[in-house]
C-alpha cells in the first residue's frame, strides 16, 4: 500500500502542493505579521549596546541531507550557544531533494535560508533569482568581515546577471583523478600510467593477467556508472583534451560534443568497453553497484568523482581484501602529450534567502550575521569536524577525525555539507591524513589545479538552457552511451547534435555567444 | 447465484424509495446517525486531498510563478497542452505507456485470479496459509530493492543468470541495456512483487462462496475443474469486473518508481513513460505549468476510460463500480 501512495502521491504532488500553496501563502502571511515585530524589535537592541543579553535569532534552515538518518542536536547545540541563535534544521534526503526543493518553492513554503543541492539546480533557480524572488546580499557583504573573505573570484561564479545573491560552500576546483589498486600494479610491473595509452594497458593488463592471483580470471580493470560527469567520462574526457562544457572553436563557443577529442574519448571507452576490460553493464550501474564492485576486490579502477573518497573506498575494500593497496593518480597526458583537468566553478552548493520567508532587511542581516559567525575558525571547526576530543583531536595545527566513522557519519556528517567557503576563508582546520594515497591525492588536488580548464560559460547566461538545458542534455548523455556500446556511428551520433540543436540547442548556443561577447 | 455476488448491504433496507414527507426522511436520517457520523472523515478526505486540489489545475492554464500565485501568474490559454502534442516525443512515450499498461491488463492482471484459484484448491490450512504468505511477500519489498536484486542476478558482470548461460554455452545476454529486454522485465517484476498481494481480495471472495453449492455439484458428479469453472469463477465475477474497471482507471498509472529505476540512457525509446517524462521535464526543471498540463491530461485519459469501462460493463448485464 505505501508504495501505491507513493506513487499517487508523485503524481498528484503538482495539483496537492498548489492547494497548498493557497494554504501556505495565507500562513506566511498571518506568520509574517507577527515576525516584523520581534525581529526588527531585537534589531534596535541589537544596534544599541543592549545591557541585558540579546535574544537568539530565530533561523530556519532547508538543507539536503548524505546520510540515512537526521543527525541527533549535539552539533547543533553547540552552535547556537556560540552563534546566539535557535536553530531549527530541516534536513531531507539528498536523493530527491530536488523535488523537495521545487515542491517547496511552489508552495512558497521555503524556510529562510535555503540550501541548493549542486550547480545544476543553482542554474535551474537563476529564473526564479532574476524575478526577485530571492534577497540579493552582495551590497550588505562588505559589513561583515568574516563573509567579505569568501573568494571574489569564485563569488563571480554565483553572480546572477552581475549581482550576487548567494554564499558558497566551497570545494576544490579539481579534486577529480584515478583511485586505483597499487598492490595489483606493483605485482605486474606496472607503473601509475602517466598518459591515455598507459591508462589503457593497465585496464587490460588488470583484466587479463589475474591481478588477485587466485587463478581465475575474474577481476576487471575500469569499474563505471551511469553518470556521464561524476563518473569516468568528464575526468577522463579532460585528459583526452576536451573543453570543459564549452570552447571557442572558429571564433564561436561550441558544446563540447561538437569537439573531436569527445569522439576520441567515446572511442577510447568502447575499446575498453569491447575488450571486457570495464563493467559491461556500466550505462546501467549506480553508484553503489560501482562502489560495492570495487570494494569486493572485483575492479583495479575507479575514476571520476573525488579523489578524496578514498579514504571510504579503503575502509570498505580492507574488510573484504585485507591486504589491498589503494593509491591515487590523476596526471595522465593526452594523445599529444598535454595534461589538462576539467575544473568546476569551486563551489558544490551555494545558499539562498528566499523573500518569501525573510521579510525584511534588518531579519536578512541578522541571519547574514549567523553566517559570518559561521565563518570564525570556532564555528566552522565545530560544523566541520564535531566536538574536539569527541569527533576530532588537533595535531600538528590540523584536525585527525576519530576513527569511529559512524559516529562522524551520524552526528557531524549532515552539519559537516553546510560549511560556508573554504579552510582558507574561515580559518577551520585541514585534515591531518594518515593513509597514503589520501595524502597523495591532496598533492594532485593542487597540481590538477595548474593544469585545469574553467569552464567558459560558468558565469554565463542562456534563458533556453536554464528552461530546457537538462531535458535536451539527455539527448546528448544517450547518444554518447548509445555510441560508446556501438549502437551509433559517427555520423549517427552528429545527426543527434542536430538533433539537439533544432530542439533548442542552436538558441543555447546563440544566447552563450552573445552573452560571451559582452 | 445471485444472493451470492451481492455485496453486502449497510443498510438493510432494499432500494430508497422517495418519501411523502419530511419527517419521514429526518426519521430515516437519525435512526442511521452513527453511519453518518462515520461517514464524516471519509468526505472529509475526499474534500481536502482529491476535490480542493484540482484548483491547482488552474496552472496548468498559465505560466505559474510561485511568488505570483495563482492569482497573479498570466495567463496562456492552452499553451502547455500543445507543447505536448506537438513535443517530438510525445508520440513515442505515449506509445510506451499504453503499451506497458496492455501489458498490465493482458499478463498481470489474469495471474492473481489464477493464483487465487489455485490456492483455494490447496487443501490443508498449514500450506495454504505458508504459500499465501510466501506469494505475498514480495510485495512489502520497495521497488528498490527488487531492482536491485534483479540488476545482481542479470547484470553481464557475473549476473547468475548470464553465467548460467555462459555455462551452457548460450551467448550472454544484456538484459539491462537492450531495449528489447525492457517490458519483460518490468512485466516479470511486476508480477513477481504484486502478483501475491493481489490474491487476497480474491480469496476473501471465494472464503464467502455457500459451501453448500460445492456440495451440490459435487452430488451431480462435477468434478475439480467443473466446480471452479461453474461455481468458483461465477462467484467472483463482480469482484473482477469491479478490480479491472479500477484497474482501467489508473491507465496511465505505472508506478513512476519503477519504471525510473529501469530506465537509462540504452533503453529510453520504449522505457520513457508519462511518468517518468514529468518527473524529467517537469520536476526536476521546476516546469510546474507544463507537469500540470501533463497531469491533467493524464487524469481526462483515465477518466474517459473508467466512464466508458463501467458503461459497457452495465450493458452486458454486470454491476460496474457506480
Amino acid at each position: 500500500m505505501t508504495k501505491k501512495s507513493f506513487t499517487l502521491l508523485l503524481s498528484s504532488l503538482l495539483t496537492l502542493s498548489m492547494l497548498s500553496a493557497c494554504g501556505g501563502n495565507n500562513n506566511n502571511e498571518a506568520a509574517a505579521t507577527k515576525d516584523p515585530g520581534t525581529s526588527t524589535g531585537t534589531n534596535t537592541a541589537a544596534t544599541e549596546p543592549a545591557a541585558e543579553p540579546e535574544k537568539p535569532t530565530e533561523i530556519k534552515i532547508m538543507l539536503p541531507l548524505n546520510t540515512t538518518d537526521t543527525p541527533p542536536d549535539t552539533i547543533k547545540t553547540e552552535v547556537e550557544k556560540l552563534t546566539n541563535t535557535k536553530l531549527t534544521y530541516q534536513f531531507f534526503p539528498a536523493d530527491t531533494y530536488e523535488e523537495k526543493l521545487n515542491s517547496s518553492f511552489a508552495t512558497g513554503s521555503l524556510p529562510q535560508v535555503t540550501y541548493l543541492k549542486n550547480q545544476t539546480t543553482f542554474l535551474q533557480m537563476k529564473e526564479a533569482i532574476k524575478d526577485g524572488q530571492f534577497w540579493e546580499i552582495g551590497p550588505l557583504l562588505s559589513e561583515f568581515p568574516n563573509l567579505n573573505k569568501l573568494k571574489p573570484e569564485i563569488l563571480g561564479n554565483t553572480k546572477v546577471d552581475g549581482k550576487l545573491y548567494t554564499l558558497y560552500i566551497g570545494r576544490p576546483l579539481a579534486r577529480q583523478g584515478i583511485i586505483y589498486r597499487k598492490d595489483w600494479a606493483d605485482k605486474l610491473g606496472l607503473a601509475a600510467p602517466a598518459n591515455t595509452e598507459e591508462l589503457f594497458t593497465m585496464a587490460k593488463a588488470f583484466t587479463e593477467q589475474d591481478p588477485d592471483g587466485n587463478g581465475k580470471k575474474d577481476t576487471i580493470g575500469l569499474v563505471d556508472r551511469n553518470e556521464l560527469v561524476y563518473g569516468a567520462f568528464k575526468t577522463v574526457s579532460s585528459w583526452f583534451g576536451t573543453p570543459n562544457n564549452w570552447a571557442e572553436k572558429d571564433g564561436q563557443l561550441a558544446p563540447e560534443f561538437t569537439f573531436p577529442q569527445y569522439f576520441d574519448t567515446m572511442d577510447f571507452f568502447k575499446n575498453l568497453r569491447d575488450g571486457g576490460y570495464m563493467n559491461q553493464d556500466f550505462a546501467a550501474t549506480s553508484k553503489t553497484d560501482a562502489v560495492n564492485m570495487f570494494t569486493s576486490g572485483k575492479a583495479g579502477l575507479y575514476i571520476g568523482g573525488s579523489m578524496q573518497d578514498i579514504d571510504s573506498l579503503n575502509k570498505d575494500l580492507i574488510k573484504n581484501v585485507p591486504d589491498a593497496v589503494l593509491d591515487t593518480h590523476s596526471m595522465v597526458a593526452g594523445p599529444d602529450g598535454k595534461f589538462a583537468q576539467w575544473m568546476i566553478p569551486g563551489y558544490n552548493n551555494v545558499v539562498l534567502f528566499p523573500k518569501s520567508a525573510v521579510k525584511d532587511e534588518a531579519e536578512l542581516k541578522k541571519i547574514l550575521a549567523f553566517f559570518d559567525k559561521m565563518m570564525t575558525p570556532e564555528v566552522a571547526n565545530l560544523m566541520y569536524w564535531g566536538i574536539e576530543g569527541t569527533h576530532y583531536t588537533v595535531e600538528d595545527g590540523k584536525a585527525k577525525a576519530t576513527d569511529n566513522k559512524e559516529l562522524i557519519e551520524r552526528e557531524v556528517k549532515g552539519f559537516k555539507d553546510s560549511v560556508i567557503g573554504e579552510y582558507e576563508t574561515n580559518g577551520m582546520y585541514q585534515s591531518l591524513n594518515v593513509l597514503p594515497g589520501r595524502i597523495h591525492a591532496e598533492e594532485l588536488v593542487l597540481e590538477n589545479v595548474k593544469v585545469g580548464v574553467a569552464d567558459p560559460t560558468a558565469a554565463l547566461d542562456s534563458a533556453t538552457y536554464t528552461s530546457k538545458g537538462v531535458e535536451l542534455q539527455q539527448i546528448i548523455t544517450d547518444a554518447t552511451y548509445k555510441y560508446m556500446y556501438g549502437q551509433l556511428d559517427k555520423a549517427g551520433f552528429e545527426k543527434e547534435v542536430e538533433n539537439w540543436k533544432s530542439r533548442g540547442g542552436a538558441q543555447i548556443i546563440e544566447e552563450y555567444n552573445a552573452a560571451y561577447k559582452k | 447465484m445471485q444472493e451470492v455476488t451481492a455485496q453486502p448491504r449497510v443498510v438493510p433496507e432494499p432500494k430508497p424509495k422517495s418519501y411523502k414527507s419530511s419527517s419521514e426522511l429526518k426519521k430515516r436520517l437519525w435512526r442511521n446517525k452513527l453511519l453518518y457520523v462515520m461517514l464524516i472523515p471519509g468526505v472529509l478526505y475526499f474534500i481536502v486531498f482529491k476535490y480542493l486540489p484540482m484548483y491547482g489545475l488552474i496552472i496548468s492554464f498559465q505560466d505559474y510563478k510561485p511568488y505570483q500565485g495563482i492569482t497573479g501568474s498570466e495567463w496562456v490559454g492552452m499553451k502547455h497542452f500543445s507543447r505536448l502534442f506537438t513535443e517530438p516525443d510525445f508520440l513515442n512515450i505515449l506509445g510506451n505507456t499504453l503499451i506497458l499498461f496492455g501489458m498490465n491488463i493482458l499478463i498481470y492482471f489474469p495471474i492473481p485470479i489464477i493464483l487465487a484459484l489455485m490456492l483455494n484448491e490447496l487443501r490443508g490450512t498449514f500450506f495454504k496459509r505458508f504459500f499465501q504468505t510466501l506469494v505475498y511477500l514480495p510485495h512489502f519489498m520497495s521497488w528498490v530493492i527488487v531492482v536491485s536484486i534483479s540488476f545482481v542476478m542479470v547484470t553481464m558482470d557475473g549476473g547468475i543468470i548470464n553465467e548460467l548461460l555462459a555455462y551452457f554455452g548460450f551467448s550472454k545476454i544484456n538484459f539491462l541495456l537492450s531495449p528489447g529486454w525492457f517490458r519483460p522485465m518490468y512485466i516479470i517484476q511486476v508480477i513477481w512483487r504484486e502478483a501475491g498481494w493481489g490474491t487476497i481480495i480474491y480469496l476473501a471472495s471465494i472464503a464467502a462462496i455457500d459451501p453448500g453449492l460445492y456440495e451440490a455439484s459435487r452430488m451431480d458428479g462435477a468434478g475439480r475443474l467443473r466446480q471452479v469453472w461453474h461455481i468458483t469463477l461465477p462467484a467472483i465475477r463482480g469482484v473482477i469486473i469491479t478490480l479491472f474497471i479500477l484497474k482501467i482507471g489508473s491507465v496511465l498509472d505505472l508506478g513512476f518508481e519503477h519504471v525510473y529505476l529501469l530506465l537509462n540512457s540504452m533503453n529510453r525509446e520504449v522505457a520513457e513513460i508519462i511518468d517518468t517524462y514529468v518527473y524529467t521535464a517537469g520536476l526536476r526543471q521546476g516546469q510546474f505549468s507544463y507537469s500540470t498540463a501533463i497531469g491533467f491530461f493524464k487524469s481526462i485519459v483515465g477518466l474517459i476510460m473508467v466512464v466508458t469501462v463501467n458503461k459497457v460493463s452495465k450493458k452486458i448485464g454486470e454491476e460496474g463500480v457506480y
